[in-house]
């Protein structure tokens, strides 16, 4: 049985249509992350799984029913919001039974709930207390507790941690990770932040523009992006992509020349894309790697590594390197060492992953 | 003795007294620094607050000057410096007055009602409009309701007083088609205050919806979303969210329009009313009219407005403290 099957799904505001076509099956019990650039369509998305929004056209079934026609509330479905959406008149409590209520849940029934979920996520002191009168993370807290009461087939997330400040989002997002292994509720999570993305989800789904660009799991990937969009949007910093030419050995770069294991052969004279992730490169050489010549533009510490912000030709980079405590021997890098099984290559035109029988 | 004050022990402690002093003038003079300051860089926001000011000045302030005369025996002649004062005469007098003491029941019953239905009444068309999802017809009829208000007083007026005439009005008409006799409205005390209070819902409920719509467009859409989702209906929506959100909104009108119980639509009732119904039309402010402009009893007119508005003063600082004692909401 599958959680949450989208096939085809189309989304259309009158003549424009922003999703164009989706398919994705989340499995039971399953943390599918959306992720991708602002308006990419991660929400209209998850909208339309909650039925907040029409299905353009396309099947949308949930645990293997046809929901498309389906009122929200008969989806059963939990939806925690960006803002959190919490009822400023009504109390922690009353917030979180407002949805039993509705649902004319018996009164001791919906007492021993609250007190269960108000326990679980530590909401317990607070439940006297107005939203107004809550933190950011309490209030985060409560949003996800009134979710959590309706015990849905589905929960569905839109940005939920966006409004906290950076420490309390990693925190918040452990939070969320472990209730969902202790709960085990199929959920779809929507975020523009690729470490969330990775962090959370079993499987992430990179979108772009109404589509979607790639499905895996995050080392997936992270190691074996399809396309360059994918290696330009996960990982941090991204991937460094230059244009390159293929030789019979390696490729190209400038005047430079990085070996590549692969069969390359063959192909020489193909216009590519080549990547390489920032912390692959070492500073010597240490075998089965190629030097490619930089120019460094600025060294920013990051405390165990730094990043180098170099050119190479035309190329804006960014690499990683270990501090070891001091970073006065980084000033001097002419070079950095490219090792041949982990370079990325991409076709030039169409920006996809090239796999040339490795 | 007299070592011991000036000695090393005692100056540092004598020192650390005037400094402190100092340093309390300076923080004063800093206050008043800082306003003008604040004036010298904020005077354009100044500027544009002062025809207010000027126009409270001149209408509101200025004339408090004559209030006194409700305690003097005025004379035009004599002028407000010099009449005589008599004390309390002029109120002992308006108490005495049952024509004022009726005005003073017809004043509190009509607001009463206006309150009952009045009151409520935007509010109400301001949840139904928000239940509309035609847009084109929720203009349309939006623009409708509106328009009594920009209507003048004298001509909404003569609507209601043709619309009820016993002889041509449309009321009338259609009572005569249901086979009854004419009903003379106008001259019978017991149809005021129902036509009153009606004539006002009509002419300001409309516009004074805009508020509460105003206010319901404020409510965080995602309240209504993350409902829709935990399964509430329009309905439950409606007494859950939207009623609650709009309180604050909805106690402030109040507190606002319990200052203005004493202050009947003053034209309207002018224009309404006539003897046969001063029974239950004449208001305080029309029983002043009469006494003080055609009557020429000033003081004594000035006596009653004092009365009114005291009135009106005690019962908007009930209400602000009760409202924010009970729902944190207050004018002020
Ligand atoms: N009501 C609407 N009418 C027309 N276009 C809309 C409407 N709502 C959304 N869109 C468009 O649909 C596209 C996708 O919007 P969506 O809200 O799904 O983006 P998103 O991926 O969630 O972005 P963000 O990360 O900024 O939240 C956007 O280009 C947006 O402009
Ligand atoms: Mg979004």
């Amino acid at each position: 049985m599958s959680g949450v099957n989208l096939s085809g799904i189309v989304k259309a505001y009158g003549a424009l249509q922003v999703v164009h076509g989706i398919d994705l099956t989340v499995a039971e019990k399953e943390f599918v992350v959306l992720v991708g650039p602002s308006g990419c369509g991660k929400s209209t998305t998850l909208r339309m799984i909650a039925g907040l929004e029409e299905i353009t056209d396309g099947d949308l079934t949930i645990h293997d029913r046809r929901v498309n026609r389906v009122a929200p509330k008969d989806r059963d479905v939990a939806m925690v919001f960006q803002n959190y959406a919490l009822y400023p008149h009504l109390n922690v409590a009353d917030n979180m039974a407002f949805g039993l209520r509705i649902r004319k849940m018996p009164k001791a029934e919906i007492k021993t709930t609250i007190a269960d979920v108000a326990e679980i996520l530590g909401l317990t002191p607070y439940l006297d207390r107005r939203p107004a009168d809550l933190s950011g993370g309490q209030r985060q807290r409560v949003a996800m507790g009134r979710a959590i009461v309706r015990h849905p087939k589905v929960f569905l997330f839109d940005e939920p941690l966006s409004n906290l400040d950076a420490k309390l989002r990693t925190q918040m997002r452990a939070e969320i990770k472990r209730l969902h292994n202790r709960l085990g509720v199929t959920s779809v999570y929507v975020t523009h932040d690729q470490v969330e993305a990775m962090t959370l989800a079993d499987r992430i789904v990179v979108m772009n523009d109404g589509r979607i660009e790639q499905v895996g799991t995050p080392m997936e990937l992270f190691n074996n992006p399809a396309n360059t969009f994918v290696a330009g949007f996960l990982g941090s910093p991204p991937m460094n992509q230059m244009k390159g030419m293929l030789t019979e050995t390696g490729a190209k770069i400038g005047d430079a020349e990085i070996k590549i294991n692969g069969a390359v052969a063959g192909h020489a004279g193909r216009d590519v894309i080549v990547g390489i992730r920032p912390e692959h490169v070492t500073l010597s050489d240490e075998g089965q790697s190629s030097a490619l010549p930089i120019s460094l533009d600025l060294v920013e510490p990051l405390g165990s590594e730094a990043l180098l912000h170099a050119r190479h030709g035309e190329d804006t980079l960014v690499f990683k390197a270990d501090t070891n405590g001091d970073i006065a021997h980084l000033s001097g890098v002419g070079a950095v060492h490219v090792p041949s099984h982990l370079v990325k290559l991409f076709d030039a035109e169409t920006g996809r992953a090239l796999n040339l029988g490795t | 003795m007299v070592d011991e004050n000036t000695n090393a022990g005692g100056q540092p402690l004598e020192e650390a007294l005037i400094k402190a002093r100092e340093a309390q003038r300076r923080v004063t003079d800093g206050r008043w620094v800082r306003l003008f300051d604040h004036f010298k860089r904020e005077w354009q926001i100044y500027a544009m607050l002062l025809p207010t000011i000027i126009w409270f000045v001149v209408f509101l302030y200025k004339p408090m000057y004559g209030l006194q005369i409700a305690f003097k025996d005025y004379s035009i002649f004599r002028g407000v410096a010099d009449s005589p004062w008599i004390g309390w005469e002029h109120f002992q007098t308006l108490f005495a007055n049952d024509q004022f003491i009726r005005a003073v029941r017809n004043t509190i019953t009509i607001s009463f009602y206006n309150l009952l239905f009045g009151f409520p009444a935007p509010i109400i068309l301001a949840l139904m409009f928000n239940e509309v999802m035609h847009a084109t017809y929720k203009r349309t009829a939006q623009t409708i309701v509106y328009l009594p208000h920009f209507i003048s007083s004298v001509i909404i007026a003569g609507i209601v007083i043709t619309a009820f005439s016993p002889t041509a009005g449309i009321i009338n008409t259609f009572i005569g088609w249901l086979g009854f006799d004419p009903v003379y409205f106008l001259t019978q005390p017991q149809w005021f205050r129902p036509i009153f209070v009606g004539t006002g819902i009509w002419q300001e409920a409309g516009f004074g919806s805009i508020v509460f719509l105003a206010a319901i467009a404020g409510v965080n859409p995602s309240l209504y979303e993350s409902a829709v989702v935990d399964g509430a209906n329009r309905w439950q929506m409606m007494w859950k969210i939207t009623i609650p959100s709009i309180l604050p909104t909805i106690l402030i009108m109040l507190i606002i329009r319990i200052g203005n119980v004493m202050e009947v639509s003053f034209e309207l009732v002018i224009l309404l009313y006539q003897p046969s119904t001063y029974e239950t039309a004449d208001v305080v402010n029309t029983w002043i009219y009469r006494q003080g402009l055609q009557s020429g009893q000033y003081d004594l007119a000035a006596a009653a407005g004092l009365f009114n508005a005291v009135v009106a003063f005690v019962l908007v600082m009930t209400a602000n403290t009760l409202s924010r004692r009970f729902s944190r909401t207050s004018l002020w």
